[in-house]
């Protein structure tokens, strides 16, 4: 208890000393190296070249450039939609409302698990632990800005001027620090929970205010809302970088409010407790691992902070009396799916935003070409189907609660499709109808689309039941931070059969109908999916196909 | 040469002189009709107690009673429904130097920086608080806890157990006047319980204010001064009541 005292160490000596401490054991052979950061250099080409194309569409749309059949527009003639403005300022008060919500949940102002662990009991100042977490955290509202706004401005800016450019992007900065400052005076003052659940809501609906209002102006005729009707939404904050950038200047008064703003919580960043600080690094641990599992529930309830009470009403049998065991272990199986959906309404709300999330861009004007449209789709089955997997999910990550089931692997891998796959068959015609009455596709895609969501289902499956990476493999280093071996190649399993299910579908909306052989094509291919998502890796040493190499329970009837 | 041989390099060159004793203070900790809880609402009975210089609570209950979530409240990690604790003599605030600088805790943490090793691990610890010499220190209580062997793992190839140890050595290699332990005798085998709960027993008679929670009697039996059963209601207890309440599930156990 009594030691010799010295002098104390000062927060950046013990900082460094952590760090350095870490960077003299970075692992990971030269091809892993060059594998991952090959593979990160591709994937931010790939983003870059759909940001691209988003631009070069968006100008095309507007009639800069010229015309390609590939960007023509997918709406039928006749049908009515959103004007540009009010859906640029929809997404950008909805990017607005999650980044605020995110960097409530995760802090803003963040530190790591270990960090809060070991160094904030520490008797040193803390503002040397805290403040680089303040700086760093500032980095992705700033780059959030960057890669938001200044698409945006080049699309939809009359004269896109470097100049105007830079000008729009730093008032988009200025808006993101203001929300950063928000939210950084919310954690300090330990205040602001109605505003993340505001936030929250924003962010879920304003999307689907687009449709609502597409398809309001298709029944309204002569009362149908006007851009005239719409254009104080230009003024919201939220939009003033789109001001900027056609040449208004007062705006930029944002970036000297935020700078204040940021003086301040710099200012008092000692304030922020250690639980705060602890409860923001175990948001950000969970945020990771569930964007490392590819979990998309996982992901959205990590960021929206919600935290379980532990109780619900909803309650469904799980016991059953009649019938064989087989038979009663099945409906268990499925009882225990639709519990967990049914216990979670928010996911089901999700599932429902995502399905209208493609007719919302087709429902804004110049927006609705095929090539967007196809791209949203494929990115919203693939969110739908992963959120509809958390079962499944569960069962792979927790393979005990399965072997209890007296069932051969095979039977309960097809119970765990059912239910993600009847949600998916629903799920389409909702997405598809929605476009239609948009005057997107044709019955015939309506139709094509049901036939893919059995598929869709075993996409969940796959994705669900994917080999996860190895984590006591040492980690690699990377661009983006340490990564495991073989990270990257477990996020591909899923979306890869997403996106082989959907091909038809997509081939046929860009296209602009559907050819008689698609049929086939796409119950193959779902046929296909299904045997793929369902297909049980067998151990080498068994003969049996029971889970894990064990023989099955023998069932009594 | 290393980065640790390097840091115990420069750690020795340091002369300040020796810390001196705390002065005596009447109350280390003192709880005023503390309720504990979340969003508002406890989770127990309303707490008083207060613990002097040399004196060992434990807090015993069955499990989700609420003992954990009691200490929290009592270091400043949870808000307090209602009640206050003091902390000697001053509102808890543990952004306070005084705070980390007297206050040892030790929950079920199990976070640790991947790349550093058990020893680097107690090196920022030890350093952190200015301990002169750092290397004997963490020496002496790798060797107590058994982790010697250990010292230059990472912690994620230690067993469970030996991430226990390691966490409850973080405690031993800093200075510390209050020591609060939540269910340290989880993970650890029986000779290391007693070992522990034998040194944590001549700690507090050398004058270290305990905090402890704790499901094992015997471990209770040697290391308490006195026992609060926390439940919807509050029982003090002495020790050997507590380890009997404990053992046979009955809080009024004589």
């Amino acid at each position: 208890m009594s030691m010799k005292i010295n002098q104390r160490f000062s927060a950046k000596d013990i900082r460094q000393y952590t760090f350095r401490a870490g960077l003299s054991r970075t692992e990971g052979g030269l091809l892993e190296l060059v594998s991952e950061v090959y593979t990160s250099i591709l994937g931010a080409l790939t983003l870059l070249t759909m940001a691209g194309a988003l631009i070069v569409a968006l100008r095309h749309s507007l009639g800069v450039g010229d015309e390609s059949a590939l960007l023509a527009s997918a709406v039928a003639p006749g049908f009515h939609s959103v004007t540009l403005l009010q859906a640029s300022a929809t997404v950008l008060l909805t990017l607005a409302a999650a980044l605020l919500s995110v960097e409530m949940t995760m802090g803003p102002v963040a530190m790591t698990l270990p960090q809060t662990a070991w160094w904030l009991g520490l008797p040193v100042r803390r503002r040397g632990f805290i403040q680089p977490g303040f700086l760093k955290s500032l980095i992705w509202p700033s780059a959030a800005a960057v890669v938001v706004v200044l698409p945006m401005a080049l699309g939809m800016v009359a004269e896109p001027t470097p100049g105007r450019l830079a000008l729009s992007v730093l008032c988009g900065l200025g808006l993101a620090w203001v929300l950063y400052g928000i939210a950084c005076c919310c954690q300090i003052t330990d205040s602001g929970a109605w505003l993340k659940k505001v936030m929250g809501a924003i962010t879920l609906l304003a999307p689907l205010t687009l449709v609502a209002t597409a398809l309001y102006n298709n029944g309204a005729g002569r009362d149908a809302i006007t851009a005239a009707n719409t254009a104080w939404m230009e003024y919201l904050p939220t939009s003033w970088p789109l001001l900027v950038g056609d040449g208004a200047t007062w705006p930029l008064l944002l970036v000297v409010l935020a700078l204040g703003l940021l003086a301040l919580v710099f200012l008092h960043l000692e304030r922020i407790t250690t639980a705060q600080l602890k409860a923001s690094a175990a948001a950000g641990a969970y945020a990771t691992s569930s964007l490392l599992s590819m979990d998309a529930t996982e992901l959205s309830r990590s960021l929206g902070g919600a935290t379980s009470v532990g109780k619900s009403r909803v309650r469904l049998p799980l016991i059953f009396k009649g019938g064989t065991a087989l038979s009663r272990s099945v409906k268990t199986l499925i009882s225990t799916h639709a519990t967990m959906a049914l216990r979670s309404p928010a996911t089901l709300l999700r599932v429902l935003v995502l399905a209208a999330v493609p007719a919302s861009l087709a429902s804004v004007e110049f927006l609705g070409n095929a090539i967007l449209i196809a791209v949203a789709l494929y990115l919203c089955a693939h969110f739908a189907a992963t959120t509809l997997g958390a079962t499944a999910r569960f069962s792979a990550g927790n393979p005990a609660v399965d072997m209890l089931m007296p069932l051969p692997a095979k039977t309960v891998r097809l119970v765990h499709y059912v239910v993600p796959a009847v949600l998916m068959t629903l799920w389409a015609p909702i997405c598809f109808g929605l476009l239609l009455a948009l005057g997107v596709g044709s019955p015939s895609l309506l139709i094509l689309a049901i036939l893919a969501g059995p598929g869709l289902g075993a996409a969940t499956l796959r994705a669900a039941f994917r080999p996860t990476p190895d984590w006591n493999m040492p980690a690699v280093a990377s661009p983006t931070g340490p990564i495991p071996m073989g990270a990257i190649k477990a996020f591909l399993i899923g979306p890869d059969l997403t996106l082989i299910v959907l091909l038809p579908v997509l081939i046929a909306l860009i296209a602009g109908g559907v050819p008689a052989i698609a049929f086939p094509i796409q119950l193959t291919l779902t046929f296909l999916a299904y045997t793929w998502g369902t297909h049980i890796r067998k151990p080498k040493s068994a003969k049996d196909g029971g889970l894990f190499g064990m023989a099955p329970v023998p069932v009594k009837k | 040469m290393g980065i640790t041989s390097l840091y115990f390099q420069v750690m020795s060159k340091a002369t300040s002189p020796s810390r001196k004793s705390p002065p005596s203070r009447p109350d280390v900790v003192r709880a005023e009709k503390l309720e504990a809880g979340y969003s508002g609402k406890g989770v127990c009975g309303i707490v008083s107690f207060s613990l002097h210089a040399g004196q060992s609570l434990a807090l015993v209950g069955p499990n989700g009673a609420g003992k954990s979530t009691v200490v929290k409240t009592v270091v400043g990690q949870l808000e307090p429904v209602s009640g206050i604790t003091l902390i000697n003599g001053s509102e808890v605030d543990d952004r306070t130097l005084d705070f980390r600088r007297e206050v040892a805790v030790v929950f079920d943490d199990d976070a640790f920086f991947p790349a550093l090793t058990v020893e680097e691990h107690l090196a920022i610890v030890s350093a952190g608080h200015g301990v002169e010499d750092v290397e004997d220190v963490i020496a002496t209580e790798l060797e107590f806890f058994g982790l010697t062997a250990m010292a230059k793992s990472r912690p994620y190839n230690l067993s469970s157990g030996q991430r226990r140890r390691m966490l409850l050595a973080s405690a031993f290699v800093r200075p510390r006047s209050l020591l609060v332990l939540d269910e340290p005798e989880q993970r650890l085998d029986t000779a290391m319980r007693h070992k522990l709960a034998t040194r944590l027993r001549a700690e507090v008679d050398a004058g270290l204010a305990l905090l402890v929670v704790t499901h094992d009697p015997d471990f209770l039996d040697t290391v308490a001064t006195k026992a609060l059963f926390i439940a919807d209601t509050i029982h003090t207890m002495t020790p050997r009541q507590a380890a009997t309440a404990i053992a046979s599930e009955n809080p009024h156990a004589d």
